[in-house]
């Protein structure tokens, strides 16, 4: 199967890396064999029918800054809409920046792909909770394959989990911890006594939370992955607008106490339903599925069948959320050959 | 054994439960109240009055005191919610935290506007003060029947006042 990759940042670099380790299992499993027929990044771009080395993509990356200086293939300048009617491929993974204002570039990208009739594979956030119905129509008339379960909960199974494995059940609502930043915050905050602005920093310093955290801290990234949600398991149109967004920015070591002194932590919590839309804070009950810590993200499944479900995971990471593209591609290979 | 039984004082007692109208959910609850002896008299599964997703059940059962205690007991644990014993609603605890600038007279105010709900009673309150904010938790008495009125009313009062309303999942 020949893939583009659009976006060689860490999630980008997670795929090449993942593709790298699991050559061997996936020809002997799935008998596939992935070829990186080109990628892109903000300063150019390296191509090669014949497949790139995945290796030599990661090392050129590190040491030059981008992979336009692959040697002999690469193109400085080029960009990710030029690059794919550069080369013959099957499938778009498009992993660029996630924008919550136009969704670009990634849409352009993944429309362009769709209507030349590709599959699509995608981490990002931004198109997907902005334009989620509008993709989805273009996936279908196009007849192509659109997948993203990356884009929530890293490697956290939860949208194909949904669709896939729990298809005799209506899902009812869904709550859960969407961010790993955000978790990690106020698990340190709970752990230490410390303030937000000094843990904050911490997380920084630890490249958990980056240098502008807004669309963490806002709870702007659980909205968008609400969003997705919302409309991909619980089938309620919706747009980021929709959601009621609060962050953690005013969460006072004080009221961590507080909550501490009945048996509660402070969490923010995605709540998604038919009548509910909402990201903000919230007490959960120490004991209760919602106390999980660090970083992980967690979601739990109100069914109607089958009572609560809930899924824990790494909800960021490059080879986490790269592990959630190559199951993708994997299962788009899968039905491809039916 | 049937002379002991005829000999204890038997009770009767009438629950209203909500259940959720999924297959099986009535069997579940009426299981653990016969499986600590209590008899079941009537059950009215009110399926017309439906609320959401809900279904109002009234049954009354009968035994001693200790059985139906232990009927309750044995309800609560399976997870089923019990609106009303004998005609009066139950209350749940309701944990809720605010964090802000708010002045004593304000806070007074938000108590009153919570207590004036109906069903509604604020039970505790702690404050905890720092240089720029202050933080109260506040712990809410409430019917059932009044539980989304109350969240409405409280996330009301976190926007109008400028403040950070953290309420239970």
């Amino acid at each position: 199967m020949k893939i583009c990759i659009i976006g060689f940042g860490a999630v980008g670099q997670g795929v090449a890396r993942a593709i790298k380790s699991t050559r061997e299992r996936l020809k002997r499993k799935h008998n596939l064999k992935i070829d990186i027929v080109a990628a892109a990044d903000s300063r150019g771009a390296a191509i090669q029918e014949k497949g790139l080395d995945p290796q030599k993509l990661l090392e050129i990356k590190s040491e030059k800054g981008s992979i336009a200086y692959y040697p002999v293939y690469g193109h400085e300048g080029m960009d990710g809409l030029q690059v794919l009617d550069e080369v013959e491929y099957d499938c778009l993974v498009e992993v660029t920046p996630t924008n919550i204002i136009t969704g670009e570039p990634g849409k352009s990208l993944i429309t362009k792909a769709m209507e030349d009739g590709k599959d699509v594979v995608t981490s990002n956030k931004g198109h997907l909770s902005l334009f989620y119905k509008e993709l989805m129509d273009l996936a279908r008339e196009s007849g192509v394959n659109f997948k993203f379960e990356a884009s929530v909960g890293g490697a956290m199974p939860i949208i194909n989990f949904a669709q896939e494995t729990l298809p005799s059940c209506r899902i009812k609502s869904i709550i859960g911890i969407l961010n790993g930043t955000t978790n990690f915050i106020l698990s340190r905050m709970t752990a230490e006594g410390s303030s937000y602005e000094q843990t904050l920093k911490e997380a920084q310093e630890l490249g958990i939370a980056e240098t502008d955290p807004t669309q963490d801290v806002e709870g702007l990234d659980a909205a968008c992955k609400s969003v997705i949600l919302a409309n991909a398991i619980l089938g309620r149109e919706c747009t980021l607008k929709d959601v009621e967004v609060t962050g953690i920015t005013n969460i006072t070591p004080e009221a961590i106490e507080l909550a501490k002194e009945d048996g509660y932590l402070i969490k923010l919590i995605a709540e998604i339903s038919d009548y509910i839309l909402r990201v903000n804070p919230r007490l959960v009950k120490e004991t209760s599925p919602y106390a999980v810590d660090g970083t992980l993200n967690m979601a739990t499944l109100r069914t109607d069948l089958a009572g609560e479900i809930t899924v824990i995971g790494k909800g960021a990471g490059s080879l986490e959320t790269a592990s959630a593209i190559l199951t993708d591609i994997i299962n788009i290979w899968r039905a491809r050959q039916d | 054994m049937d002379t002991i039984k005829r000999r204890m004082l038997k009770l009767r007692m009438s629950l209203l439960l909500e259940l959720q109208d999924v297959p099986g959910q009535l069997v579940a609850a009426l299981e653990p109240i016969a499986s600590v002896g209590a008899n079941i008299v009537t059950i009215i599964h009110e399926r017309d009055a439906k609320t959401g997703s809900h279904v109002p059940v009234q049954i009354t059962i009968e035994g001693d005191k200790k059985t139906l205690d232990l009927a309750i007991e044995k309800l609560t644990e399976k997870g089923v919610r019990i609106i009303e014993k004998d005609g009066v609603p139950l209350k749940e605890k309701i944990n809720t935290i605010l964090v802000g600038e708010i002045s004593e007279d304000e806070l007074k105010g938000i108590v009153n506007r919570i207590n004036s709900l109906m069903g509604v009673k604020v039970a505790d309150l702690s404050l905890k003060m720092s240089p720029t904010t202050s933080t109260i938790k506040i712990t809410i008495e409430a019917e059932h029947e009044s539980l989304n009125l109350l969240e409405e009313e409280i996330y009301n009062i976190g926007s109008k006042k400028g403040l950070l309303v953290i309420t239970e999942t």
